[in-house]
């Protein structure tokens, strides 16, 4: 049996991108965070009267922010294929620009949940045993899967415009930077912090995503949670029909 | 060359009717093309950098739509059925472009998104490493390897699926002459078995070698086009000469042997050599020698040959009336 185009693109996508180098930013760096700031700042965290432990804190915080890593996977392969003129080869071959789009789409989303899976794991193994609910599990992937897309929807917007590697890389980093810790992943939200960070946590996506995969974790999702994550739908069928625009506009056959 | 007789009548699987083509909305990279290329023929496209040949490439493979004319790949559209199209050609392209992966897997994973069967994909990969001599490397990350090594395997790679029509952007660019020879031959056995082939080059012995017919292509218009052996009757019927002199003679000698041989010849001058395209050889042959005498200038080197492309090339590039034109 042949499968379909869409299938196959995934593939071809999982493949080319899952060398070592790629796995060990894509995960070890989310593995690292979990171990050391989770250890590292639990005395801390401790000595503020925290009442349960950081690592438990941060670890739903650190599958939210799968989102994003995979999010910077699609817009690296875009990148890459436009880089190393895969893009062009693939879009002479048997395939529609739509097809790659989504192809890479998917595999974002793929990379965000199998990430994801792999940290709850290795908080499992940290923590002991899981008393993640089974609702508020699928509620936390939910909210990993569309902020997968989210992210790649942003990565592939920025890439699809931006021409230049060095550009496109500060460009990434200082996203990554911003997104990471101008949200709840790593500390909760507090009225004490300046205005102007208030002001980004509460706008920034990822901040709605580790909330929704927080209380998913722990069982105990709110109604907060809930227009957090329409509020998230919305942003994303935006931010995806805007990626989609630039994309197709974009000219491939001069890179 | 191969022959144009094999193509008796049929619809041609390739047909363009003034086909114009503007990236900026000013200036025509295409303009007013047309040909049509014959199931089975291995059509050339000549011309300098930025005439036009890799953007009509990118037009017939429906990476880019014509801004006007008529454009007939297969008998599809390509602004309609881009897809009937992409499904039954391949396309080797100017620019590098590999997969971040070992060399066999380059192959493979190419197979694989053309939906070759994996047994079939195994031999094919087997087999093109060893034609293209891929096998010292074919562990090693595409990364890793030379720029002639990289273009035979994205060379090999188009080769890993059935295809009708094989369009190829100087394909030999960065190959040693073994490995030209090697792509060369087997594009000439696959097309014995019916494949189309168009196929750009700035190797004329290459297009000399390979092609049915050859289309010259000049600031984005077609300016030539016929057989390799008409080509060179239009624009021949006449020998060549080649002739060198001292740098220091070059810049009294070549004028005044331009007005010595008057409309007889076309002489086109570069550095300290000069090719004459002339009716009678003889004559042309006394002139030189008796100009050369009478101004006390050595002769370095002087030849008579048949034309070559190179010869009809260069003629049908240059500019009308200039210096270095056609007579």
């Amino acid at each position: 049996m042949v499968p379909p185009n869409l299938v196959r693109l995934i593939y071809r996508n999982v493949r080319v991108n899952t060398d070592p180098a790629s796995l060990v930013i894509l995960l070890g760096l989310p593995a690292m965070y979990l171990i050391f700031f989770g250890y590292g700042f639990a005395s801390v965290v401790a000595a503020g009267g925290s009442s349960g432990p950081y690592l438990s804190f941060l670890a739903p915080g650190m599958m939210a922010f799968q989102a994003v890593m995979a999010g910077t996977v699609g817009g690296s392969m875009l990148w890459a294929d436009r880089r190393w003129g895969m893009l062009a080869q693939l879009l002479v071959g048997p395939f529609t620009r739509i097809e790659y789009l989504f192809g890479i789409m998917f595999t974002s989303l793929l990379f965000g949940l199998g990430g994801a899976a792999i940290m709850l794991a290795l908080a499992i193994a940290l923590l002991g045993v899981s008393t993640v609910p089974l609702g508020g599990g699928l509620v936390l992937f939910g909210a990993i899967a569309l902020g997968s897309i989210f992210f790649g929807s942003l990565m592939l917007f920025i890439s699809a415009h931006v021409k230049s590697n060095t550009a496109y890389n500060s460009i990434q980093v200082l996203l990554l930077f911003l997104i990471s810790f101008a949200s709840t992943v790593f500390y909760p939200f507090s009225t004490s912090l300046p205005y102007a960070l208030q002001v980004l946590f509460a706008i920034n996506p990822l901040t709605y995503i580790a909330d929704t995969a927080r209380n998913g974790y722990h069982g105990a999702l709110t109604l907060t949670n809930g227009y957090e994550m329409a509020i998230l739908a919305v942003e994303t069928a935006v931010l995806l029909v805007l990626a989609t625009r630039a994309y197709l506009r974009s000219d491939v056959s001069t890179e | 060359m191969l022959s144009p007789s094999r193509f008796p009548g049929g619809e041609p699987v390739i047909s363009a009717e003034r086909i114009r083509h503007s990236y900026d909305g000013r200036k025509f990279a295409l303009d007013d093309v047309s040909f049509s290329v014959a199931r089975g023929e291995v059509f050339g496209l000549l011309g300098r950098n930025g005439a036009g040949k890799s953007t009509l490439i990118k037009a017939m493979t429906t990476l880019i739509q014509p801004t006007s004319g008529t454009l007939r790949i297969l008998g599809h559209d390509p602004r309609r059925e881009g897809r009937k199209i992409r499904d039954r050609i391949g396309v080797v392209q100017q620019g590098e472009s590999f997969e971040f992966a070992s060399v066999e897997t380059n192959l493979d994973l190419y197979g694989f998104l053309w939906r070759v069967p994996r047994t079939v994909r195994k031999q094919r990969v087997e087999a093109l490493i060893d034609r293209f001599g891929l096998g010292e490397f074919r562990r090693r990350r595409s990364f890793d390897i030379s720029g002639g090594q990289k273009r035979r395997v994205q060379v090999a790679r188009e080769f890993m699926h059935d295809m009708d029509i094989l369009f190829l952007d100087e394909p030999t660019l960065g190959l040693d002459v073994l490995m030209r020879r090697v792509l060369l031959d087997s594009i000439r056995s696959e097309v014995q078995r019916g494949l189309t082939v168009v196929f750009t080059t700035h190797n004329l012995e290459e297009a000399d070698y390979l092609c049915d017919r050859i289309a010259v292509i000049e600031e984005g218009r077609i300016i030539a086009l016929d057989t390799v052996d008409n080509l060179k009757r239009l624009y021949g019927g006449k020998k060549t000469i080649d002739l060198t002199v001292s740098a220091s003679d070059a810049g009294r000698f070549f004028p005044a042997l331009g007005a010595a041989c008057g409309a007889s010849a076309s002489i086109t001058t570069h550095g300290n050599a000069a090719v004459l395209l002339v009716e009678d050889p003889k004559e042309a042959l006394v002139t030189i020698v008796g100009l050369s005498q009478r101004l006390g200038v050595q002769l370095e080197w002087l030849t008579i040959r048949q034309n070559t492309l190179e010869d009809v090339f260069l003629r049908s590039i240059a500019p009308p009336g200039g210096a270095n034109g056609p007579s």
